[in-house]
């Protein structure tokens, strides 16, 4: 009925249109794909230009007689890369324990400290170069004897002069560690502080020490005369308490004694911690 | 109007092959270095290209004095270095502010004749409170030398992780082989027919002989050791070879007692003059 005659009309009228568009839009088409290869041959001239120019350029730099400014940029650039090769040289000798740089006057020299591995602090001392030579300016801590030192050493050896600062500073630095690692890891152990002065040359502290259920103090005594070494030179470990100690008892403080004349503080106290471990388990 | 779409076609496809030449680098090298140049002279005129190249001379100039420096100090000379780094911070240790980093260094150089190479590693490990760097590895290798007392040192230095005593006795136990051949040498340069070195230019021993009196012969045994701390110790000691006559008519033992002179003599003269007394000795025969 009317919807089948609508849509017949409808389709008429597409056909129409489209034959009504058709030519129009072919001619549309036609246009715009004109303008289109017109566009798309000038750019292809375009690059072509652009590609023969390339080619060209290829020719010329290679027959190119432009030395100077080539090779002074590369000058300049062998000068940075060896810049930068002395500079990582330079750092590399802070391992040696020893590193240090010019200054408008002489030298400032840095010092190096390590104890067990570890990597510690670093002290400068400034040297003026002049007759006498003299230290302008230095972070050496006041109880290390630098004066002493350098009126020994410093105007007739200077390399003697840093050693022996560095011996001594590296021989407070290994028995600073070593109490600041009794007093920080094994402060369980310890009855009361850990007695200490500020050369860390002379140590004392009282300990508990368990065997088969007995526990007893011992009271140490730690004395480094020489103030380059990290080990003690003298030790004395005795019993807190009144009574006479048992043979087994007299033997385990005479190896603590040895045990602390040959083995660092922290090593020492690792062992009994396993010494002691062991004897729990018993 | 399918002729035209053709050529469309064509006309992009040439165009794509075209735009891909021009995009390939043609002398890469020289592009980067026109550009670089290109760039430069925009903003440097000749003159201060001149003055950086002069800067950069003065600074190197003045980074050499200090390495030389540098190596006069340590006695060592460092010539090649290298640094990796490596970051073992875990997820967990960012959380709680800790922060590990591994740094592996190659370090190759050599004191007077003795080359080494190092391999080292340092952990550092920052937490809140601190930062510590602890060597967790050290490599040492030498080329052999004649002296045994450097491998001593250097299975010392590795098994203690210890760069720094490695450095300084290495430099110290060199400088007194050094100090003892030239001393050595000095004396059988002076005293050709009396003095002999046993072992050649790095004899450890010096020995004093005449001739005309065969049979008497004084050995000075020069050691130079490394103890247990790194510390280098020259040690000196006399050896006697007298003829059984001669021991016979020594009634004030002289010659037993002629080692321990001798430890007091080089306290009192010191090394040089005590070898040189020594060896005057044996010139002054029946004079």
């Amino acid at each position: 009925g009317i919807l089948a005659h609508l849509e017949r009309l409808e389709t008429q009228m597409n056909r129409s249109h489209k034959r009504f568009e058709g030519p129009q839009r072919t001619q549309a088409e036609e246009s715009t794909l004109g303008t289109r290869i017109h566009k798309l041959r000038l750019l292809r001239d375009k690059l072509r230009a652009e590609v023969k120019q390339r080619q060209a350029e290829i020719e010329a730099s290679a027959a190119s007689t432009e030395p100077d400014q080539t090779l002074e940029t590369s000058e300049q650039e062998v000068l940075e890369t060896k810049l930068e090769n002395l500079k990582a040289l330079l750092q590399a000798y802070h391992f040696t324990g020893l590193s240090g740089k010019l200054t408008s006057r002489g030298v400032s020299v840095c010092i190096h400290t390590a104890f067990d591995g570890n990597l510690l602090d670093s002290y400068i001392v400034d040297l003026v170069i002049e007759k006498p030579l003299w230290i302008h300016h230095h972070s050496v801590p006041v109880f290390i004897p630098l004066e002493e030192i350098a009126a020994k050493y410093l105007q007739t050896d200077v390399q003697h002069f840093l050693f022996s600062l560095c011996e001594h500073l590296n021989g407070y630095a290994g028995r600073k560690y070593q109490a600041d690692r009794l007093q920080s890891d094994f402060a369980a152990f310890l009855a009361g502080p850990l007695q200490r002065n500020s050369l860390c040359n002379v140590l004392s502290f009282t300990y508990k020490v368990e065997l088969g259920g007995q526990s007893f103090l011992f009271c140490a005594r730690l004395l480094y005369k020489d103030l380059t070494v990290t080990l003690p030179t003298d030790v004395t470990v005795t019993h807190r308490g009144t009574d006479a100690l048992s043979t087994s008892w007299e033997e385990q403080r005479v190896s603590h004694e040895n045990l602390f004349r040959t083995t660092s503080l922290h090593k020492a106290f690792t062992s009994f911690a396993g010494g002691e471990k062991l004897n729990m388990s018993l | 109007m399918e002729a035209e779409r053709a050529e469309v076609r064509a006309l992009e496809a040439e165009i794509a092959a075209l735009r891909r030449a021009c995009e390939e680098p043609t002398a890469p090298w020289k592009e980067t270095a026109k550009a670089k140049k290109s760039f430069k002279n925009i903003y440097q005129s000749e003159s201060e290209r001149l003055e950086s190249s002069k800067d950069l001379r003065r600074q190197l100039g003045h980074l050499e004095s200090e390495l030389s420096l540098l190596s006069t100090l340590t006695g060592i000379s460092i010539r090649k270095y290298s640094k990796k780094t490596e970051d073992l911070t875990s997820t967990v240790m960012t959380e709680k502010n800790i922060k590990k980093v591994l740094q592996r260094y190659k370090l190759s150089g050599d004191c007077h004749m003795v080359t080494f190479q190092l391999e080292f590693q340092i952990l550092e490990t920052q937490n809140e409170k601190n930062l510590s760097s602890v060597v967790t590895d050290l490599n040492i290798i030498m080329e052999p030398t004649e002296y045994p007392e450097l491998s001593e040192l250097v299975s010392r230095a590795e098994e203690r992780r210890d760069l720094f005593m490695f450095f300084r006795s290495l430099h110290f136990f060199v400088e007194w082989c050094e100090y003892r051949k030239r001393t050595f040498k000095h004396f059988k340069e002076k005293y050709p027919d009396v003095v002999q070195l046993p072992e050649g230019a790095t004899s450890s021993c010096l020995g004093i002989q005449n001739a005309s009196q065969p049979g008497f012969e004084l050995v000075i045994v020069w050691r130079i050791q490394i103890d247990d701390e790194g510390k280098v110790l020259p040690k000196l000691d006399l050896l006697t070879k007298i003829p059984q006559q001669a021991l016979e008519l020594d009634k004030k033992n002289v010659i037993e007692s002629a080692p321990l002179s001798f430890r007091t003599l080089l306290g009192v003269l010191g090394i040089e003059a005590s070898l040189e007394s020594l060896i005057k000795l044996f010139f002054n025969t029946k004079e």
